[in-house]
């Protein structure tokens, strides 16, 4: 049977991509954000995990404001790296895994998840610069990856509570599929920014760790965490955060923490890590 | 369990947050025009014509007057009062050549070099930048 082995949250700054395709890792400048991750780039190799399902937001590159799906999950056999209007970044395709994420998605709309489901899509630099943080630059993606692309940008977003029930829901899917899978779930985005108006610029270390420290145990109280706090505390684009939820549901009761990284800044914004196991 | 319950209260409240254009239903339909506009900058031939006459280009869309002098002005803060996104009007300030953080500090009403600066010294502090009728 499949089954979920571990969670890993992560930011998805599109300007880390950059660091790591232009090899600017070692500048002092990045160097610290990206130390925090020679950890997990180990950690991973050990893990070899099969499938990565990879909660992630669309920031207008596959979805413009035609189609806004609230929860949606690539079913497709594979993903070209998209063109954000400087040109595609030079990172292997991304492979899907057809199989599982169909079973997920029928799973879910049983479930009474009303989920979209996509066969084509391109995937931006919320998908490739987790998968860039996490494995490197190798000639190929080291594992396929199941797309999962939520809203965060037209209000309302999905709640917390309800990315949190999303991940559980997902975590029964996983577990009734037949093949014998090593699943992560990876949520990404956050932590604290705001990329727009006077408040741009807007860092919230204090709430952010109080955020990782909560992703750990068996306590739930992050899913009631209502979407104007979020914006108060974190800013405007600190809302990514509901993402990290939906692995946090999949990994069940109680987790355990691996590894954890922080750091401000990234060009706007605190990049925030944690590597958890179910327990 | 925080559900919400009243739509209109729901809302109110992302006018308390200083400094900050919530991008509402409201904001996206106002917007759609002017955010489709940007998204069109995605393809190379598209940014040729706009870079050849940008009016010209603006006119062939459905927006607002206002919307189309602030998009010539690159007014950011005006542009996301009038229902732009700014991960569509990243597409704007890319065809400029512009980073996130270049552009971003555009409306934070700093410098470049003072607002990157602050970013490296750990970001705008949240405290007094929560509520407006609350002053915290």
């Amino acid at each position: 049977m499949a089954r979920i082995t571990a969670g890993v949250a992560s930011s998805h700054i599109p300007a880390l991509g950059v660091a790591s395709d232009f090899d600017k890792t070692a500048e002092p400048y990045w160097a610290p954000a990206f130390a925090g991750y020679e950890w997990t780039k180990r950690w991973e190799a050990e893990q070899k995990p099969d499938v990565v399902i990879l909660v992630y937001n669309d920031h207008a590159s596959a979805f413009d404001m035609k189609i806004i799906p609230t929860f949606a999950i690539g079913c497709g056999e594979s993903y070209q790296p998209a063109d954000e209007g400087w040109g595609p970044r030079k990172v292997p395709v991304v492979e899907g895994h057809p199989d599982l994420a169909w079973h997920i998605a029928q799973s879910l709309i049983i479930d009474e998840f009303d989920m979209t489901i996509i066969n084509e899509m391109d995937v931006d630099h919320g998908l490739t610069v987790p998968l860039s943080m996490m494995f490197g630059k190798p000639e190929a993606w080291p594992c396929k990856v199941i797309p999962l692309a939520v809203n965060v940008v037209t209000y309302p977003p999905p709640s917390g509570n309800r990315c949190w029930a999303l991940g559980e829901a997902i975590a029964r899917a996983v577990a009734s599929f037949e093949e014998d899978l090593n699943v992560q779930v990876w949520g990404t985005g956050g932590m604290s920014h705001q990329l727009q108006g006077p408040r741009a610029g807007l860092i919230n270390a204090a709430w952010d760790n109080d955020f990782l420290d909560g992703l750990v145990g068996d306590s739930d109280r992050l899913r009631h965490i209502p979407h104007i706090e979020y914006l108060r505390e974190t800013g405007s684009e600190g809302i990514e955060m509901v993402m990290w939820l939906i692995m946090r549901g999949a990994l069940g009761k109680a987790t355990r923490v691996l590894h954890r990284h922080y750091h401000v800044p990234a060009s706007n914004t605190a990049v925030g890590h944690i590597v958890l196991e179910p327990v | 369990m925080n559900r919400v319950t009243d739509i209109h209260a729901y809302l109110a409240e992302f006018d308390d947050i200083p400094g900050t254009r919530v991008f509402t239903a409201k904001r996206a339909r106002a917007g759609y025009h002017l955010n489709q506009f940007a998204m069109s900058l995605m393809k190379p031939e598209n940014r040729e014509r706009w870079k050849a006459d940008e009016r010209a280009y603006l006119d062939g869309w459905a927006m607002t007057e206002e919307q189309k002098q602030a998009v010539l002005a690159r007014d950011y803060n005006r542009l996301l009062d009038l229902g732009g996104n700014i991960y569509f009007l990243a597409k704007l300030f890319s065809t400029d050549g512009l980073s996130f953080l270049q552009a971003v500090s555009t409306m934070s009403g700093m410098s470049l070099d003072e607002y990157a600066a602050m970013m490296i010294a750990g970001g705008r502090s949240a405290e007094g930048q929560r509520s407006i009728r609350e002053g915290r």
